[in-house]
């Protein structure tokens, strides 16, 4: 890539978000989707961000990018990004950030894609308006983002539709787009659900590899915790609009400690058990974020709950890994999927801990 | 692969569903041209089983599932149902055996209207077949609701987008069971849905199936997902069936190197697990110009000459595992 | 944790906002906009004086000839005042009551027109829609041609002929002649709605011919019939009620333009169009005979605009909602 991005610094924290909060005024009340989600992320890194639909982890990703309404929406905390606070900049200003600093794809190629206009002018647009290219310049700039994102015959995909191209080649236009301007931070909403799964793991190695050559740093936000497995640095799982755990990947497969992360990980399939395995459903849904359930929030559908949980509200607090943290009275230790009774907190052992059943 | 013939098909009065040698072509426009959705493929399912339908979009296994219900009728090949051949019946007696096949859809809200309350949506099939009373009616909607989870009385208020995604689905599963069919078609139900929720949609077919003595068919992209809830899996591509094997031995001995495909995109919830780069197999060929011979050579790492020459046929190797290719992964035994 | 206010009224559209775990309150529509009820009040209001104009003591009949001080106002001698709200016409009538026995008139006609149009347009879009091939054909060229003639100009050449057909000539068979010259009107207008109205109910129903959930109504054994009265149709309402509004508006300007051209119905019986033309000549002497039939009009087919506009966006939120 020597396109004539700026010079950035190679290492260090890119976005810094604190005590972040976004609700929506709605005729039954605030709905506070995101509730105080705290995070670091360093530049070139990836990380994950999971939960189920309903947990806030679509609105804390826009709310960072401050796309999100300003009318009916309240916002408080901070985001910082490259040292310099965001969260007050009126859309003018964010218009700066947008494309060239952090962009996004989302879950639907065919509705974030202009259906009337040919693949190259979409992709020639931010070039012309934010860098400042000639016409020639940005289509042979587009031809090379094409390549780039490996779709073959790229000249003959300028003069195409959307609709002319498969889910899988629409997804990868969205990402040439959004890397058109060498942006430092990618957000990628539900990247592959609509994907076929051969499509997907072309896509999830595709944005690795655009994240490794750019040094750009990634979140990729999922409902899916085998889509982030390979493909991120660090995890955050969110439930209720809230960080329930925090880890380093590796950390958090290995030493998973809260319930809802290890019921998120036990409701996947997996294609090593034996067929007609029972799946570990999570019952219920998550609460109404008008009127949160007190204590921890997880508690109703947790099946370790005790009357702890449903009063007081537990912490985020650091484990055995320096950088894991995870917010629960009486997290897992064992791993396994049938642990009948919970274990207090206190007596916890340092003992290093595997899922069962995983390769 | 991606062949044709029979020779993994049960003996025809050992199965509920046998298709043989099904076609369904649609027109491109006016361009003379056709979409070879489903080029020749035989299956069958034996009574209380469930067969998974597996391959990505394009493979034809959606159009597949809904040609057994002549929605719309297939171009040629023969569908039995129950003894019946459904491809030479009339509208009016199609419209009394459907009853006995039931499907599901893959967007829960789409799937259902969205103005109407969805205990109505429910109450429509006995509305049609005018089923019972007007009571006996009413307490079969309430008691089938009650069986998938949703409590009757909010599903008499409410409409389909007060619900959930898995709440919709439920309903949907609610629809297709009130009329007891005999067997039903879900075609990708799950892949719509969170993971959490997912697990609660396929646990409660899981025990729908037990309870009701059901015969499924499982239409879906995903391995993982079919190999939890099928006897039997069928891989399909580009309008063919290219590897037939009972769930546990496809995982344990993929031999087509298409199976092989679709078993290492599958992302492995483990960090140190790393998914194979899949870069160099590009996506599917569009199925308006198929490729001659084996439909996969073109994707496939191990394609020879006589892969575009001829095309393999469905063969046993044992175990009640077929296949349809000329050069199959070898396991050792 | 300490929230930012911020004072706005508006209901946003959350993109993630979790379903309630209990049944949701009755849903909080999106707040209507003030003009709507003003328009809708609007219309009432001239709704309820056109149809009790005979027993509303303040409305006079049309026909009755306006005295000033026990003299003729004949020539606008009578301008906007407490004897005549909107003064008088050169044959010395009240323009307030003229104006509401238009709207009886200016409404019947636009109003049938529309339901003709709505009935009519809806079957042929249902049927091109829903059955595709040499239906949607057919169908689709009659639109076509329809839509492809300046509507105005079709309106003049049927109103014309149709004018034309109505004197007894021998050998002339007279096909509308059994008709009211309103009555020709209106389905004159109402052939101008049919060709938009089929064309927006055949997309859409296309559109919804493709969603499961008709699917799902075939594979439990639904016929045709069952299909688009049960499954599309109540899918159709709320955007055919819209275009019906927007529809309404246009049609009573088309009304007020041919009868400003001299196409109109019967003597005696007045409407908008007719007192704009028969007073335009005379604006600089006498405003009021031309200025208030014209403002009346304007409102009116604002009025339905907004009605019609306010009803689209109201659905359009729901849509995006489920």
């Amino acid at each position: 890539m020597s396109r004539n991005y700026p010079t950035r610094p190679e290492t260090g924290v890119l976005l810094d978000v604190e005590d972040l909060a976004t609700g929506f005024k709605t005729g039954r009340g605030l709905v506070r989707a995101v509730d105080g989600v705290s995070l670091k992320l360093d530049r070139g890194k990836a990380l994950g961000i999971v939960g189920e639909s309903g947990s806030g982890k679509t609105i804390l990703s826009r709310s960072i990018m401050g796309l999100l309404p300003r009318r009916g929406v309240v916002r408080a905390g901070e985001v910082r990004f490259e040292g310099a606070r965001i969260d007050q900049l009126t859309i003018k200003q964010m218009r700066q950030y947008w494309g060239k600093e952090m962009a996004m794809i989302f879950q639907d190629p065919m509705t974030s894609l202009n259906p009337l206009m040919k693949i190259g002018a979409q992709i020639t647009e931010p070039l012309k308006t934010h860098l400042g290219m000639g016409r020639e310049t940005a289509s042979d700039t587009a031809e090379k983002l094409l390549v780039d994102v490996g779709i073959p015959e790229a000249h003959r995909r300028l003069n195409q539709y959307p609709h002319e191209l498969s889910g899988g080649m629409r997804q990868r236009v969205m990402i040439a787009i959004a890397m058109a301007c060498g942006p430092t931070m990618l957000f990628a909403d539900e990247p592959t659900t609509a994907l076929d799964v051969t499509v997907q793991a072309q896509i999830l190695d595709l944005l690795e590899e655009q994240r490794r050559d750019r040094n750009m740093s990634l979140i990729l936000v999922t409902h899916d915790l085998g889509v982030v497995a390979g493909h991120t640095d660090e995890i955050v799982v969110m439930y209720a609009g809230k960080i329930v755990e925090k880890a380093p990947t590796g950390v958090l497969f290995s030493q998973m400690r809260h319930p809802y992360t290890e019921a998120l990980l036990a409701s996947i399939p997996k294609i090593e058990q034996p067929s007609h395995t029972r799946l570990h459903a999570i019952a219920g849904r998550p609460p109404d974020l008008v009127n949160p359930p007190t204590g921890c929030r997880f508690a109703p559908r947790c099946q370790y709950a005790q009357d702890r949980c449903r009063q007081q509200e537990p912490p985020l607090t650091a484990g055995d890994h320096p950088e894991h943290a995870y917010a629960c009275w009486f997290p897992v230790v064992t791993g396994g999927f049938d642990r009948p009774a919970a274990t207090d907190a206190t007596t916890d052992s340092n003992v290093a801990v595997t899922i069962g059943g995983l390769r | 692969m991606a062949g044709t013939g029979t020779a993994h098909l049960h003996t025809a009065d050992e199965a509920l569903l046998r298709l043989e040698n099904l076609v369904v072509e649609f027109p491109v426009g006016r361009t003379g041209l056709k979409v070879n959705a489903v080029s020749g493929i035989s299956l069958d399912v034996i009574p209380g089983e469930t067969l998974g339908l597996v391959g990505e979009s394009g493979c034809g296994k959606s159009t597949t599932g809904r040609a057994i219900m002549q929605l719309p009728r297939p171009t040629s090949g023969s569908i039995i149902f129950d003894g019946n051949e459904l491809t030479k019946m009339s509208g009016d007696s199609m419209r009394k055996v459907r009853t006995n096949i039931q499907m599901i859809f893959q967007d829960p809200i789409s799937s259902l209207n969205p103005r109407r309350k969805v205990r109505d949506i429910v109450m429509e099939p006995l509305m049609i077949w005018e089923v019972g009373t007007k009571a006996e009616r009413a307490a079969k909607v309430d008691a089938t609701l009650e069986e998938v989870g949703i409590d009757p009385k909010r599903a008499a208020e409410s409409q389909p987008h007060q619900f959930s995604g898995g709440q919709c689905q439920r309903i949907s599963i609610a629809r297709a069971l009130v009329l007891d069919p005999k067997m039903i078609i879900c075609d990708e139900p799950v892949s719509a849905l969170d993971v959490s929720v997912q697990a609660q949609v396929l646990n409660l077919l899981e025990d729908l199936k037990a309870k009701r003595n059901l015969t499924l068919i499982f239409i879906a992209h995903d391995l993982a997902v079919v190999k939890n809830i099928s006897d039997r899996v069928a891989v399909m591509y580009l309008g063919k069936v290219c590897e037939v094997a009972k769930s546990d031995d496809l995982y344990a001995r993929p031999t087509h190197p298409y199976t092989d495909l679709l078993l290492k995109s599958i992302p492995v919830p483990d960090p140190t697990v790393k998914v194979l780069a899949t870069k160099i197999l590009g996506e599917i060929p569009s199925p308006v110009l198929p490729p001659s011979g084996c439909r996969f050579r073109t994707r496939c790492p191990f394609a020879t000459d006589i892969c575009a020459k001829e095309e393999p046929q469905l063969r046993d190797i044992g175990g009640e595992h077929f296949i349809a290719c000329h050069h199959p992964i070898e396991h050792l035994a | 944790m300490t929230l930012i206010t911020d004072t706005t009224s508006m209901t946003p559209t959350p993109l993630d906002v979790p379903p309630a775990a209990e049944p949701l309150p009755k849903r909080s529509r999106s707040k209507i906009h003030v003009g709507f009820w003003i328009a809708l009040a609007w219309v009432a209001a001239l709704l309820l004086m056109a149809i009790f104009a005979d027993q509303l003591s303040f409305i006079r009949l049309p026909t009755a000839a306006v005295k000033n001080h026990g003299r003729s106002t004949a020539g606008y001698k009578l301008g906007p005042g407490w004897n005549a709200w909107f003064g008088v016409d050169s044959t010395g009538r009240d323009v307030f009551s003229k104006v509401i026995y238009g709207a009886r008139t200016t409404l019947k006609v636009g109003l049938w027109s529309t339901v003709i149009g709505l009935l009519v347009g809806t079957f042929m879009g249902l049927i091109a829609g829903y059955f595709k091939g040499t239906y949607d054909r057919v169908i689709s060229i009659v639109v076509d041609i329809m839509l492809a003639v300046p509507p105005l100009v079709l309106a003049i050449i049927i109103v014309y002929r149709v004018g034309d057909l109505q004197q007894d000539r021998p050998g002339n068979p007279g096909i509308l002649k059994w008709f009211t010259r309103t009555e020709q009107i209106t389905v004159v207008l109402s052939l101008l709605a049919i060709a938009p109205l089929a064309r927006i109910v055949r997309a859409l129903t296309m559109s919804l011919a493709q969603r499961d959930f008709v699917l799902a109504a075939r594979s439990v054994g639904a016929k045709n019939f069952r299909i688009i009265t049960r499954e599309i149709l109540p899918n159709l309402i709320p955007a055919m009620m819209s275009v019906a509004f927007t529809g309404l508006a246009l049609l009573i300007s088309a009304e007020a333009a041919l009868a400003f051209l001299g196409f109109s119905v019967e003597t005696g019986t007045p409407t908008w169009g007719k007192m704009i033309n028969a007073s335009y000549r005379d604006m600089d002497k006498a405003w009021w005979a031309t200025l208030f039939p014209s403002l009346v009009l304007f409102l009116t087919v604002l009025a339905f605009n907004v009605i019609g506009d306010r009803i689209a966006r109201h659905y359009d939120i729901r849509e995006a909602a489920l």
